[in-house]
């Protein structure tokens, strides 16, 4: 009888052992991932990785992936509502701007002892992590790399061509095409065709950080003179008429609609837009850089993937991060929606070095950057920014003004 | 002596609706009153806290509140005022007798029943300062020469956006009156017809004073909901440009998407205030004219 008691002791404490160090890995878990597509073919591109993974990891994970809309930016706020009220994913898509207001409610999962420890770690290049690391206004890594977008300038060769326009290697050159695309072709007396396709609604201030940045000035200080300079030049293309007159309420749709239509020859957009573009125009659309003035910028937009610190299994969530970011999860997600991978290997694959658009946003990589990650920045982009744009482009306070209403509304007290 | 025996029966009756009233109305409106007493700013969790009237204080230094509060109230003045006076007269065709009336009251119902979200988007594209329908008819008529940028200039964008809720609440009015109309006995009609009234005389003598409590009810009625109302602007503007369509609700839900609940909070308070005085002084001038 001690004998049996002895054995059935030793068994459970085995048994109690393995499951504590782990050894039980191989136990069924699901992880839950919410994340935002942009069109259907995105949408099904999302569940058939998911469908890969959960056929191909070796750890018995089933991944679940729940789509919710962006809806502007609304999906960031979606995640953070439920995630407060106790609810939501294990794993989530996210937008480096929603990184305060996450990590200063301790909702997000530290990577850094996952990175560390992860065999792809350096695919993906330093510079990102510590893009990461400035998001989070901390030493910390809470976001996984996925891929980038560096937005650049579309244009109409065949516009450029009518105009006798070249590719604009300078700032003063590009406003100078600005004018000359903008045209009454047939001549009715009114423009058909403007040269620049302004965004002046919700996220127009990614590309108008661009000739903030053309004149000299930055981020760290919206009232200095070159910083105002930047904004006259963007009021001046409105009040000219180089810029639709609907652009105080134009956002990403209708900049898209305009540029396809051909209501306008020039527009800033990212590599995203490209598989539509090609679609609409063939070889009758090309890209380039934002270009150089007293200095060079453009906006890098950004998809990263968090873990939620209420993550049941985060080894098998990362996993699952880890498989978006340099696996066949990676590869998949960028072919289709043209995105920059974040990984090196995937980056040196021929379907994105034929790329023209993929070569554009690389070589503006270098001049890529973000706007400040602030606990305002979210009201600052939704709200403060469009209205203050559009009362400075409809003449109802000067460029100066303007700049002073956006230093106040990102660095509040 | 033997005890009254208290019936529960109404109680346990009322008792489902009124645990699901304080659960959805009573307790968050009370927790937006705290709310409005505090710091209480998501995306600054550690400044969470107490503060006494200081929101209070900040939106009374807030200029685009004074704009929104103000916006307000000439959305609510054009909107429920063209609302009324379109329905008034819809109601009145509706009430004659004419081929198809059926199908004519089924059909003038559908902007009621339009979700508001559906009828901000529709809206959108209507007034599209590029694509829109609008532009399209009135430079194919020739009453403008270039396309308009409805919703893109602070001097069309909002009548645009008044004249939709416009069109989304006539039919409430209409049908409103309509049943009211249908309430006011012939026989008055037929004595005024022998008076030798006229038209005129019959509408402000017989049918506005017979429909006034239902003038009343429904005009307050709209005025709550059209103030309250976010949807339509939302979709339509966001409260832009340059905040010329932002009245206070959509101020509010700004703020609240924003995660700055607790100055949202107080700035809905206020609007529950103001929405009070404007709601008692309608009803005591109701009880008033009725006890005279």
């Amino acid at each position: 009888m001690k004998k049996i008691t002895l054995i059935f002791c030793v068994v459970f404490a085995v048994t109690l052992f393995m499951s504590s160090t782990g050894f039980s890995q191989n136990e069924p878990v699901t992880i839950t991932h919410w994340y935002w597509a942009d069109n259907p073919e995105y949408s099904a591109t999302m569940q058939e990785i998911v469908k890969e993974f959960n056929a191909t990891n070796d750890k018995n994970i089933t991944v679940v992936a729940e789509e919710y809309p962006w809806d502007g930016g609304a999906y960031s706020e979606t995640l953070f509502r439920v995630v407060m009220g106790g609810g939501g994913p294990d794993t989530s898509s996210f937008k480096l701007t929603s990184t305060p207001l996450f990590t200063a409610n301790n909702l997000l999962a530290n990577l850094d002892s996952f990175i560390e420890n992860w065999e792809d770690k350096d695919e993906i290049e330093e510079s990102l992590y510590d893009t990461m690391r400035l998001a989070s206004g901390t030493d910390n890594i809470y976001l996984m790399p996925w891929n980038t977008q560096v937005l650049y300038v579309y244009y109409r060769p065949s516009m450029f061509d009518e105009t006798g326009v070249s590719v604009p290697q300078t700032y003063s050159e590009f406003l100078e095409a600005c004018e000359k695309l903008t045209r009454d072709t047939d001549g009715d007396g009114s423009i058909d065709v403007y040269g620049f396709g302004m965004r002046g609604s919700t996220g127009g201030h990614e590309p108008w950080g661009s000739f903030i940045w053309a004149r000299g000035g930055n981020f760290s200080d919206f009232t200095t003179e070159e910083v105002v300079a930047g904004m006259q030049d963007f009021i001046d293309l409105f009040e000219n008429g180089h810029a639709p007159p609907t652009a105080t309420m134009d956002g990403f749709q209708e900049i898209i609609a305009n540029f396809k239509s051909g209501k306008t020859a020039m527009t800033i957009h990212h590599i995203g837009s490209s598989p539509g573009m090609i679609e609409t125009f063939g070889d009758d659309v090309n890209a380039f850089p934002f270009p150089k003035g007293v200095d060079q910028w453009t906006s890098m937009g950004d998809t990263e993937n968090v873990m939620l610190e209420s993550c049941g299994n985060k080894d098998a969530a990362f996993e699952w991060l880890a498989y978006l970011a340099t696996g066949k999860g990676q590869e998949k997600w960028c072919t289709v929606t043209g995105n920059v991978p974040v990984s090196k290997t995937v980056q040196q694959l021929p379907v994105f070095q034929n790329n023209r658009f993929m070569k554009v946003s690389i070589e503006a990589a270098p001049s890529a950057g973000i706007f400040p990650v602030l606990d305002s920045t979210t009201e600052w982009i939704s709200t403060i920014w469009p209205n203050t744009i559009a009362a400075a482009l409809l003449g109802k306070t000067t460029a100066s003004e303007a700049m002073q209403q956006l230093q106040k509304g990102l660095y509040v007290e | 002596m033997q005890r009254k025996k208290i019936d529960l029966s109404p109680y346990l009756l009322i008792s489902p609706a009124l645990i699901i009233f304080l659960a959805v109305v009573f307790l968050p409106a009370l927790n937006a009153i705290l709310m409005s007493f505090q710091s209480y700013d998501l995306r600054r969790p550690s400044k969470i806290g107490f503060i006494g009237l200081d929101n209070y204080i900040a939106i009374f230094n807030d200029p685009l509140f004074w704009q929104s509060l103000w916006k307000t109230f000439l959305w609510v003045i054009f909107g429920v005022g063209f609302q009324f006076i379109l329905g008034f007269v819809l109601a009145l065709i509706l009430n004659k007798k004419f081929f198809g009336r059926g199908a004519v009251r089924s059909v003038s119902l559908i902007p009621w029943v339009t979700p508001g979200v559906l009828i901000g988007l529709m809206w959108r594209w209507i007034y599209d300062g590029n694509y829109g329908v609008l532009n399209d008819i009135f430079l194919k008529f020739g009453i403008i020469q270039e396309k308009i940028p409805f919703l893109a200039q602070q001097t069309t964008a909002f009548p645009s956006v008044v004249v939709t809720i416009i069109w989304q609440g006539i039919p409430f009015f209409a049908l409103m009156i309509l049943a009211g109309l249908q309430g006011i006995p012939t026989e008055l009609y037929d004595a005024a017809d022998v008076d030798g009234a006229n038209g005129f005389q019959k509408l402000f003598r017989i049918t506005i004073p017979m429909l006034k409590n239902t003038i009343y009810v429904s005009t307050l009625l709209r005025i709550i909901w059209v103030a309250n109302s976010v949807d339509v602007i939302f979709n339509m503007t966001a409260g832009g440009p340059a905040y010329s369509t932002q009245t206070l609700s959509v101020y509010v839900f700004n703020k609240g998407n924003a995660l700055n609940l607790g100055y949202a909070s107080t700035m809905s308070i206020m609007l529950t205030l103001i929405l009070l005085a404007v709601a008692i002084l309608y009803l005591k001038n109701i009880f008033s004219s009725e006890e005279e």
